[in-house]
């Protein structure tokens, strides 16, 4: 048996078909993909291609339409709590940051962990960690208000790895930032990213953003045009 | 951070709105606790005035039901009592609510036979009782006193005719303390009803027990057809004074209570509403539905607790203001008891419960993908 042979990916999406309007408009149509754990992909393509589409199914925060999905051999198919299953494997990193904005810097990365009733003080010691980590140290009790762009997205990276999760997304996280913080985010996030051994998938029209990934998969129309297979 | 700190944050988000539903919640549970307050302080006020005098039994008209009975003649259903077993002392008693002074506010003017048992709990503070049946005087309640500003060896002018202040007394009853009492007598003279009287005052032996007291009442429906012989607490529940200020109050916590979770339901919608997209945040950060629905419940009850407790507060002074109101000082004393505060505190909890169930289930069914779009 080869080594190829016995190769099981992170990720496996097989016909992957996300609809609306009774079937008429297909925004996921026939998706295959497979993606290696520790791995960092990018997805491009035109506006409407369906990469922020397929992003939200693999952050199970939208439901495919048909086609099977799995995430280290469980099938998605199969989770009966998706928040939990969230929480427990992936963090999430959004274009416009998606802070609340009366929470401070320290307590927006806690609180995806509010409410799993577990240990709050070593919660708060790992996301003081983290937002140091990230060159927030002096910026803990700052609101989001006060934050330049860079930051919170800095503050929104704690956030996503504050649950220790396997996979991160990122839907245009760069997308809100200007050239410079748009470089020292990208940088902080592959950093933190190889060092923990996360697996990174990330939407994107940057194709200087793309050029730093293992991976680049195109979309048009839906589908996937090239990168599909690791 | 704890999810109810969460929670007071989101409502300090928006502090002009929080304190205007805090505001409208607050003063619907005023107004419960002060009509409640009052409703069973005027209860318990005429309970009181008739325990602190020792009256075992009233006898009166079956289908009296003012404040005071309508008056009857009482030479021979008297005679008729005196004689029934284990009675001691049958004592008649006349009240009106008369005005006796030019300026002053209406009074109660009780008219006690002379000598009798009823005169015993009060106690003097200044001068004298009245000396017999005959004597024009009367004795004041300390607080009819201050209120009618009249001091011994003065007049109060009662329906006509000058009644010198011979004795000013205090009383655990605040109906006693600001009536005016004169003997039965001079009441029946005054009031131009002469033979007449309120009620019937039974004194029983020391040996009655229950048995023999509901043996009592049976002979007084037998023997005297229009009659009953009732505790002190039956006679001011069917009160129908009692009963409407019973049934303002349960109306007043009705309504409040609807008007409550309509305002509580309003506020947590229009909450959810503006932060729709931030509940789809939470949801993809991994929050479970249940946690978004503790979160909305918890906003909802902090509202309408902190209504209830500022109601409270508000429903106290109201009533203790209300007491002060010169119409109304000396007849009722409003009765505030923990446990009906503990209760209005819960009432509080429930409005916002439910107030906050259909906002919480609306916010917890969102779509996480449709709540990030959101705008």
């Amino acid at each position: 048996m080869t080594l190829a042979a016995n190769h099981i990916p992170m990720l496996c999406i097989k016909n992957l078909i996300l609809h609306f309007d009774d079937g008429k408009t297909r925004a996921i149509d026939g998706v295959d993909l497979e993606i290696d754990a520790g791995e960092f992909v990018a997805i491009v393509g035109p506006s409407g291609s369906g990469k922020s589409s397929l992003l939200n199914i693999i952050g199970t925060l939208e439901l495919p339409s048909d086609g099977d999905i799995m995430l280290e051999n469980q099938h998605y198919s199969t989770i009966k709590d998706a928040s939990l299953f969230r929480r427990a494997n992936i963090g999430f990193i959004f274009q416009s940051f998606n802070l609340i904005p009366t929470l401070s810097a320290l307590d927006n990365v806690i609180i995806p962990t509010m409410g799993c009733g577990g240990d709050v003080d070593k919660y708060t010691a790992r996301a003081e960690s983290l937002l140091s980590q990230l060159g927030l140290r002096d910026r803990l009790s700052q609101f989001p208000s006060k934050l330049s762009g860079g930051e919170r997205q800095r503050v929104a990276i704690a956030r996503a790895l504050i649950n220790q999760p396997r996979m991160i997304l990122a839907d245009e996280p760069t997308g809100s930032l200007d050239s410079v913080n748009a470089g020292q985010v990208l940088d902080i996030l592959a950093e933190v990213v190889k060092q923990q051994g996360l697996t990174l998938i990330m939407v994107t029209h940057d194709s200087a953003v793309s050029a730093r990934a293992d991976r680049i998969i195109y979309m048009r129309d839906g589908k996937i045009e090239q990168g599909g297979t690791a | 951070m704890s999810l109810m700190q969460f929670a007071l944050n989101n409502l300090l988000r928006r502090p002009a709105r929080t304190v205007l539903t805090v505001s409208a919640i607050s003063l619907g549970i005023a107004a419960i606790v002060a009509l409640t307050s009052i409703a069973w302080g005027f209860e318990a006020s005429w309970q009181k005035a008739n325990d602190a005098r020792g009256t075992d039994l009233i006898v009166t008209r079956i289908s009296s039901e003012n404040t005071m009975p309508s008056p009857f003649r009482a030479e021979k259903i008297q005679a008729a009592l005196s004689v029934l077993p284990h009675v001691q002392e049958v004592v008649g008693l006349l009240s009106e609510l008369l005005s006796v002074s030019a300026d002053g506010p209406p009074v109660f003017v009780f008219g006690w036979l002379h000598d009798s048992y009823l005169w015993n709990h009060l106690k003097l503070s200044q001068g004298r009782w009245p000396n017999d049946n005959k004597e024009p005087v009367v004795v004041i309640g300390a607080l009819a006193a201050e209120m009618l500003n009249k001091k011994i060896g003065e007049h109060v002018e009662i329906e006509g005719k000058s009644f010198l202040v011979s004795g000013i007394f205090e009383s655990n009853a605040v109906v006693e303390n600001g009536a005016v009492i004169m003997t039965l007598a001079q009441a029946q003279q005054v009031t131009d009803k002469p033979g007449k009287v309120n009620v019937l005052n039974l004194k029983v032996d020391s040996s009655t027990n229950e048995a023999d007291l509901r043996n009592i009442k049976q002979q007084v429906k037998h023997t005297l057809p229009g009659y009953i012989a009732i505790t002190s607490g039956e006679l001011v529940s069917k009160n129908a004074v009692v009963r409407i200020s019973k049934a303002m109050s349960s109306a007043t916590i009705l309504i409040s209570s609807l008007v409550g979770a309509l305002v509580v339901f309003n506020t947590m919608l229009m909450s959810i509403n503006e932060r729709t997209r931030e509940i789809g945040i939470l949801l993809a950060l991994g929050w479970q539905r249940i946690t978004i629905m503790k979160l909305i419940f918890s906003e909802a009850v902090m509202l309408t607790m902190l209504g209830g407790m500022m109601g409270i507060l508000g429903g106290v002074a109201i009533a203790l203001g209300l007491e002060q109101i010169e119409l109304m000082r000396g007849k009722i004393d409003a009765l505030f008891s923990v446990p009906f505060f503990v209760l209005v505190l819960g009432l509080s909890v429930f409005l916002g419960i439910c107030g906050g169930i259909y906002p919480a289930y609306k916010a917890s069914r969102l779509l996480p993908s449709a709540a990030l779009r959101y705008e």
